[in-house]
């Protein structure tokens, strides 16, 4: 498998040029990649632009309460820490930023034009994949940049929004994790001893897109035949018919898009119904979400999760300081490990930050919002998860992450072991192609 | 005196047709209002209000007049009026998605018909029950349209459908694609004349032998029946009727928000919200529903971004409006209106209050002394 391009751990060899120009050439995108002590002190080359002094005013929409808040306070916690960092570093170009968090639950047409109507120059969010298709035409209409956390159904740019101006999104799409869990599959079994599989994911598009990126994937390299499918309402309290029909089917692999609290049931009716002994392999793109949430007990088993396009110890603390260092700050500060949601907040505001200064450097003044989202476009840029790119299309490609569920007892949460890095390339499609058009043609 | 202008009980009326009379104030208040309404557009470029949340909340205060038809007259408390709400504004929603219909004034139409449908039908099933029996059957009617609703890939699950007939822009009005702005601003022009006309319509269906027997029939249902009102058949029409009002607002509040989900519009909490928003503007009038709606509406949209526990305020609002303004904002303006006016030439009155408080506050005191004594002790 491939790794992330900057797997080095050791910079007692890195100068400070060399290291401004790996990570796009300023001392903020540097103190955002996690590399801040690498730096010493040098003159700013912004230090002439024509910048307003006053603060950058933004908002973050995400899940801050109820069961879809595993996700959501973690994205918060990221987007947080971002901006704190920012404001450490002396702001973007000089200018520090201010960040409000509201609730998103049905609310996020609501909260994005008031957020435009408090004068906000970006807006971040949401969790959801509805309210994310819901927010699009929104935001193309109003023209104030999104980046939004999550949401990631596949065809919302692929298909639903293909030409957009000013709405982005920097987590990984479904395809990524639903064919990395494809692939992981196939690594664990081989894809000779996979002739069945079934799924059980939620009840809304972005279960369904997963389970049926997923299906094409596996039935694709393996030429597996589906034996069930059942989608369970979102946060439903309970799940046993459908592990009863997948314990009656015993296919060799389970796919599960559940997250949050449906994940952390599943796992609990999955042990209690011996699920476990009846399949192969359960493998699902956002169990690890509830990682803060799970028991030593319900990690057992041939269970393995995705992380999306960060897992915090890949590659090991003991040798990727800008991680080991995340860890311990969001340990320290909020008293949990960060998950790929964290990564969510916190890459959706890097990304913005990163491009703003990109932009405040080639003009010379703060951009235009039409201007940001011109550098937006194919911009890459680092965070203690590797590297990250905006792609044309407006979504973001990083590397996924997939591994072995298990347990941590340093930090008494359920953690990922012999995990997977699949680059973006080998699990999402070339530029201009659909995923289904793509997997299609395997 | 001109025809417009009619003398009843020595007072000037203004006149503005047969039976719809306004004395002198209500006029002044009427146009004022009339003004604020066609310049909140200019008043909100000015401040810092917001002009979505007052235009959602004029929509939602139209569903809450439909609703005090029942509430009002018939003495009804319907607990599923999202009922019609959600399925005028999944009317419009279905025709823009599955059959690009582009028209704005024809998914209201197709809001209206499928929301009329429905009430009939449900009307229908209800319009015999009184107090509580009513008021869970409209609840249980609402859920089952919801969970129809949210089971179904017709329309889309949770994720709701979009209203905009080619995916990016939304409908014309007037035959007309307006820019963002120019589409926003139309559409509330176009809800505020839809809501004039809808509330001069309940104001004369309710002041004609219809709205009289309705009014008798919320009074004692066997003494109507008595007198020759076929009670269950104009309960079901006032029902009907009052679903008409509610599928005209979801229907404008389809091509408002340009995409309709399940959980804004058609969940139960939203009957809760609709039911209280004519209590808050007070039931007792025709324009209350409206006031709540806007009041209500505006404190659910901005309350997120300044009050952590902002789900509490809305029971606040409740307690302190049970308990201060039984009868509403608009209802107790009247009331407070004369307790100033008398205490403005009788000030010894404030001393009277001031000692009302005092005494009502040392009895508070007392009650809590006295059952914390009993917690403790067991015993006064």
């Amino acid at each position: 498998m491939t790794t992330g391009p900057t797997t080095a751990a050791d910079s007692g060899g890195i100068d400070r040029r060399t290291l401004l120009k790996t990570v796009g050439g300023s001392a903020l995108a540097v103190a955002l990649a996690g590399c801040t002590e690498l730096l010493e002190d040098g003159e700013d080359s912004l230090a002439d632009a024509d910048v307003p002094d006053e603060p950058i005013e933004s908002g973050l929409q995400t899940f801050t309460e109820g069961a879809p808040s595993v996700l959501g306070v973690q994205a918060q916690y990221g987007a947080e820490t971002a901006v704190r960092r920012i404001n450490e570093n002396g702001g973007i170009a000089g200018r520090e930023m201010n960040l409000d968090v509201v609730e998103e639950g049905g609310a996020y047409l609501t909260n994005y034009q008031q957020f435009v109507d408090e004068g906000k120059d970006v807006t971040f969010g949401p969790i959801s994949s509805s309210g994310h298709a819901e927010m699009v035409p929104e935001i193309e209409a109003q023209e104030v940049i999104n980046v939004s956390t999550d949401g990631t159904v596949t065809t919302l740019y692929e298909e639903d929004f293909p030409d957009v101006t000013y709405s982005f999104r920097f987590q990984n799409h479904d395809v990524m994790e639903a064919l990395a869990a494809v692939m992981q599959a196939v690594e664990v079994l081989g894809a000779d001893s996979i002739d069945t599989y079934a799924g059980i994911n939620p009840n809304y598009a972005f279960g369904q897109d997963e389970m049926d990126l997923f299906s094409r994937g596996i039935e694709a390299l393996t030429g597996a035949e589906e034996v069930y499918s059942g989608f369970p309402d979102l946060g439903t309290g309970d799940m046993s018919t459908h592990i009863t029909e997948v314990n009656g089917e015993a296919p060799d692999v389970v796919f599960s898009s559940c997250w949050g609290g449906d994940a952390t049931l599943l796992l609990e009716q999955g042990h209690a119904n011996g699920m476990f002994d009846a399949v192969d392999l359960l493998v699902g793109p956002v169990l690890y979400g509830s990682a803060n949430d799970l028991s030593e007990d319900l990690v057992d088993g041939p269970i393995y999760s995705g992380s999306r396009n960060f897992y915090w110890g890949e590659p090991s603390t003991d040798q990727w300081s800008p991680a080991a260092d995340l860890v311990s700050e969001v340990e320290d500060e909020y008293g949990v490990v960060p998950t790929a949601h964290f990564m969510s907040g916190y890459g959706a505001v890097t990304a913005w930050a990163t491009a703003a200064e990109k932009a405040v450097s080639l003009l010379g003044r703060w951009p235009e919002q039409e201007e940001l989202a011109t550098v937006l476009e194919n911009h890459g840029f680092f965070t203690p998860a590797g590297y990250h790119t905006i792609g044309a299309d407006h979504q973001g490609y990083s590397n996924a992450h997939f591994g072995e569920l298990t347990w941590s007892d340093d930090h008494d949460a359920a953690a990922l072991s012999d995990v997977n890095v699949f680059a973006a390339k080998n699990v999402s499609p070339p530029p201009g192609e659909t995923s289904a058009d793509w997997i299609g043609s395997w | 005196m001109s025809r417009f202008l009619v003398e009843r009980d020595g007072q000037t009326r203004v006149r503005l047709s047969e039976g719809m009379e306004l004395t002198k104030s209500q006029s002044v208040l009427a146009v004022l209002g009339l003004v604020v309404l066609f310049a909140v557009p200019d008043i909100t470029r000015l401040t810092s209000l917001s002009f979505q949340a007052i235009h959602r909340g004029i929509l939602f205060g139209l569903a809450a007049v439909g609703l005090n038809l029942l509430l009002r007259h018939t003495e009804l408390v319907s607990f599923g009026h999202a009922a019609f709400f959600g399925v005028g504004a999944y009317g419009a929603a279905v025709l823009a998605s599955h059959f690009d219909v582009s028209s704005g004034l024809l998914l209201l139409v197709g809001s209206v018909l499928a929301s009329t449908a429905i009430a009939v039908l449900i009307g229908y099933f209800v319009a015999g029950y009184l107090d509580i029996y009513f008021a869970l059957l409209t609840l249980a009617f609402n859920q089952v349209l919801y969970a129809f609703v949210l089971q179904s890939g017709y329309f889309n699950y949770s994720d709701g459908l979009s209203v905009r007939p080619d995916g990016l822009n939304p409908p014309t009005l007037f035959g007309l694609q307006w820019t963002s702005s120019g589409y926003d601003l139309i559409l509330y022009y176009f809800t505020v004349v839809v809501l004039v006309v809808s509330l001069l319509a309940m104001w004369k269906l309710v002041n004609s032998p219809f709205g009289r027997a309705l009014d008798a029939i919320g009074q004692d249902r066997t003494r109507a029946r008595f007198v020759g009102i076929p009670v269950e058949k104009y309960v079901w029409i006032a029902f009907a009727i009052s679903g008409v009002y509610g599928g005209l607002a979801g229907g404008l509040f389809a091509l408002l928000q340009l995409h309709v989900s399940p959980e804004p519009t058609l969940y139960a909490f939203v009957s809760g919200e609709i039911l209280f928003m004519a209590i808050l503007g007070g039931f007792g009038t025709l324009v209350g529903p409206v006031i709540g709606g806007v009041v209500l509406v505006y404190l659910l949209i901005q309350a997120p971004f300044y009050v952590e526990y902002y789900n509490a305020l809305t029971g606040l609002v409740l307690i302190a409006v049970v308990l201060f303004l039984p009868e509403g904002i608009l209802g107790s303006i009247p009331k407070i209106g004369t307790g100033l006016a008398r205490r403005r030439s009788d000030p010894g009155l404030l001393r009277e209050d001031v000692a009302t408080v005092g005494s009502s506050l040392r009895r508070g005191v007392s009650r809590a002394v006295t059952t914390v004594r009993i917690i403790v002790f067991g015993v006064n």
